[in-house]
């Protein structure tokens, strides 16, 4: 997966800052005004997209932290009590599900790119001193195994309209075995 | 991949790839000339007077007499050159005084494409007479004018698709009405088979080399060529293109006879004049070479350049004619017989051509910012995976 958002964004602010912004009337102050703020929201995005994952889990942490501590020092009536147990509740399972997210897009796109090239490096070796019945055997696992990523590839771009027969590729949600793909 | 930083790369690991990947001279030459510049800066957006300048010093490094050039203006269109329109008021060699209207297409830092301003020059030089091509006048084949490699051509009349249709980046999905269809379907076999027949002992090729008949040469040759651009410009592996790469070595086809190959023959690359149909210019030659036949074959009849005809069922190739109709057109009109296992061969090899190109070279000069529309590199990639796609189907069903 080389077409990811961060290449997508850099691309897009440099065809805006090259391209586009000189040719923007200088007297239309609006669009002027709002092509540098596309501009300063895109180098947000790019700035923040790889550290999003990261924040957030900072942040569950602290809440979940300062949510312990609430649960130690907060007392009252009933309504208290209830509060308390709703918050209870919530905690645990905010911190299940921040024990889960040990590994972060970061780490995952980095094994994917591992992985990608220690299979790229044994295919090629197979077919340089490998037997026939073996290359065969490779070629099989790695078409099979192309087939269903490439799927998931196209559906990921399938607005772009490059498909000859676009009904013939599944929503990328049903793909990635999201509950309510439409 | 491995930690080799590409951005960056050694004397050591240019070299190697050299020594590992054989391949023509002249595309040594430029892939090399790539690598040794790659560290280099982006490509800045460059004033018109810049261009103006490079081109005026160009024509007078070539050109004795006195001339003027005027109405500049850039010019869209392509992934790969830079492109800006002209007139040059000029004593035209055997024509007197004139204004010329030009074209001078220059290439950027890097090229989504890289290759031979030279190659190019020389193959259109070549043609002139024998199929329509614009004319073309000087080649600053090493930037020693302008700021990159660039040709000036001139500006040929005619349109690739009638003024009321409309199509995607790059010509793809043109769709011709079928009276344009009748007429230029038989100037399109026509003129194949005037490239393929074509005497190139007789012209100044070069900077090309002519693939050993009856050996695997010529694929090789090609495997070459795209593997080692792989090689410098990928970011990230891809195990299909391993396999593609082994597959292509292990069933490489004999060449029978050495052809002229236009290597981008498609609806799309040729303009035609609309009152009459009659195609007026061949363009983008910049990948032609000395090879096989079956390689433009295997191009043209790619399904993407194509569409069905009216009739929901009879698939047209390059949207003028079926199939069938076009290969027997060709036989007649060449008088060479079409190797089907060979046809299908050059289609995984111009899929892997391509795959590398997008999703390899592309990657690497949108990220570097090396363009002047590195926005339009990236939305390319994404045709990537419909064409690896293809390949990997291509290999499944080999015969």
């Amino acid at each position: 997966m080389q077409m990811r958002p961060d290449l997508q964004i850099k691309s897009v602010i440099k065809a805006m800052n090259d391209v586009v912004l000189p040719a923007v009337d200088p007297q239309n102050k609006l669009a002027q005004e709002q092509i540098r703020l596309c501009m300063g929201l895109l180098g947000l995005m790019a700035r923040q997209l790889p550290l999003q994952f990261r924040f957030d889990c900072e942040e569950l942490a602290r809440l979940s932290a300062y949510s312990a501590e609430l649960q130690r020092i907060a007392a009252g009536g009933d309504e208290t009590g209830a509060a308390l147990a709703a918050l209870k509740d919530k905690t645990q399972s905010a911190n299940a599900t921040l024990e889960r997210a040990k590994s972060s897009p970061h780490d995952i796109e980095q094994a994917v790119r591992s992985l990608r090239e220690a299979t790229g490096s044994l295919v090629s070796s197979v077919f340089r001193d490998g037997d026939s019945a073996v290359q065969d055997r490779v070629q099989r696992a790695t078409l099979a195994m192309s087939k269903e990523q490439l799927l998931r590839d196209r559906a990921w771009v399938i607005t772009q309209g490059w498909e000859p027969d676009p009904k013939s590729v599944p929503p990328i949600e049903q793909l990635l075995g999201i509950a309510d793909a439409t | 991949m491995p930690a080799i930083d590409k951005n960056r790369p050694s004397p050591e690991w240019i070299a190697a790839l050299r020594k590992r990947f054989p391949s023509e001279k002249e595309i040594d030459r430029v892939l090399t000339r790539k690598m040794e510049r790659r560290a280099g800066p982006g490509y800045s957006p460059m004033p018109l007077t810049t261009l103006i300048e490079g081109t005026e010093s160009l024509i007078r490094s070539q050109f004795g007499g006195k001339c003027q050039l005027s109405d500049a203006r850039w010019l869209s269109g392509g992934a790969s050159k830079l492109q800006m329109a002209f007139v040059l008021d000029w004593d035209r060699p055997g024509k007197g005084r004139e204004k010329t209207p030009m074209v001078l297409r220059m290439e950027p830092a890097e090229s989504i494409v890289e290759t031979s301003r030279l190659r190019e020059f020389q193959l259109i030089k070549a043609f002139e007479g024998t199929v329509p091509v614009p004319p073309v006048f000087w080649c600053d084949s090493e930037g020693k004018h302008l700021p990159y490699p660039a040709l000036v051509y001139g500006f040929a009349e005619g349109v690739t698709k009638p003024s009321a249709g409309h199509s995607g980046v790059t010509g793809l999905g043109t769709h011709l009405p079928p009276d344009f269809r009748g007429k230029l379907a038989p100037q399109f076999v026509d003129c194949l088979a005037k490239i393929h027949t074509f005497d190139y002992r007789k012209a100044d090729l070069s900077a090309f080399e002519i693939p050993e008949a009856n050996s695997t040469q010529c694929a090789e040759w090609g495997v070459n060529w795209w593997t080692r651009v792989w090689e410098e410009d990928a970011d990230e592996e891809v195990p299909l293109m391993r396999l593609a790469e082994a597959w292509l070595r292990r069933h490489m086809p004999v060449m029978d006879k050495a052809v002229t190959v236009h290597a981008d023959y498609r609806l799309g690359n040729f303009l035609f004049t609309e009152h009459d149909a009659r195609i007026s210019a061949w363009l983008d030659w910049e990948l032609g070479r000395i090879g096989d036949r079956h390689q433009d074959l295997a191009w043209t009849t790619t399904r993407a350049f194509g569409h069905l005809a009216e009739d929901g069922k009879t698939f047209l190739t390059c949207g003028l004619m079926p199939e069938a109709e076009f290969l027997d057109a060709y036989e007649k009109a060449t008088g060479f017989k079409i190797d089907t296992k060979a046809v299908h061969w050059y289609k995984v090899y111009n899929d892997y051509m391509m795959a590398t190109l997008l999703f390899a070279t592309g990657y690497r000069i949108a990220n570097g910012g090396k363009t002047h529309q590195d926005v339009l590199i990236t939305w390319l990639m994404g045709i990537g995976n419909t064409l690896l796609e293809e390949m990997r189907t291509l290999i499944e069903e080999a015969p």
